[in-house]
């Protein structure tokens, strides 16, 4: 999984039956400069990925790519390649004792 | 499958509903030469990868799925803790 910000989200219409009713966001993947920085800032080439917990704009999320993507729609087949696995409350990075990336919210 | 090393932790404020209870740690993807990938990765970590380790990744979510069942999206998980490699023609034989 890489880790991506949410920049806000896509409405599609119409789309593919397997779409309709999910959640997309736009996400700009974190360079490990900007993650250790702890800017909030992602600087990675932007893509879109569904989202079914729910990210806000400005949140860290980290998403899965490739076939993996569409596991959770498992027997149905969907075309997602990038899926929000889990959201980011806290990042510790480098050496614990002084560098607790605390994530905007 | 690739090699990185263990940089960091991450706590979940949400995550899918098939990971409850799992370990994700932060890596480095790293090259033959000694240098790391540009974006860190976010890994599913069963084997108690300590930060600094080196670990083998393996990018294929068949283990994640026999583990945590069909609908998992997870993907990437530490196979492994390395010991020690080897690139004799680099001439740099580096240990974990």
């Amino acid at each position: 999984m890489r880790l991506g910000i949410v920049l806000g989200h896509v409405t599609l219409s119409p789309a593919v039956p397997e779409l309709l009713g999910k959640t997309l966001v736009v996400l700009e993947p974190v360079t490990m400069k900007n993650l250790v920085a702890k800017n909030g800032l992602g600087g990675g080439k932007s893509l879109v990925a569904v989202d079914a917990l729910g990210a806000a704009k400005g949140q860290m999320v980290a998403f899965t790519e490739g076939t993996e993507a569409a596991n959770p729609y498992w027997p149905n087949r969907v075309p997602v390649d990038a899926y929000c696995t889990l959201i980011v409350d806290s990042i510790t990075t480098g050496n614990p004792q002084n560098q607790e990336a605390e994530v905007a919210k | 499958m690739f090699l990185a090393r263990i940089d960091g932790t991450v706590v979940p404020a949400a995550k899918h509903d098939t990971l409850e209870g799992c370990r994700f740690l932060v890596a480095q993807r790293l090259e033959a030469d000694g240098s790391t990938g540009p974006e860190p990765l976010v890994l599913i970590d069963w084997m108690g990868a300590a930060n600094g380790s080196t670990v083998l990744v393996s990018t294929d979510g068949d283990i994640a799925r026999e583990r945590y069942g069909n609908t998992t999206p997870a993907r990437m998980v530490v196979a492994g803790i390395v010991d020690q490699v080897q690139i004799p023609q680099h001439n740099a034989g580096r240990s974990a």
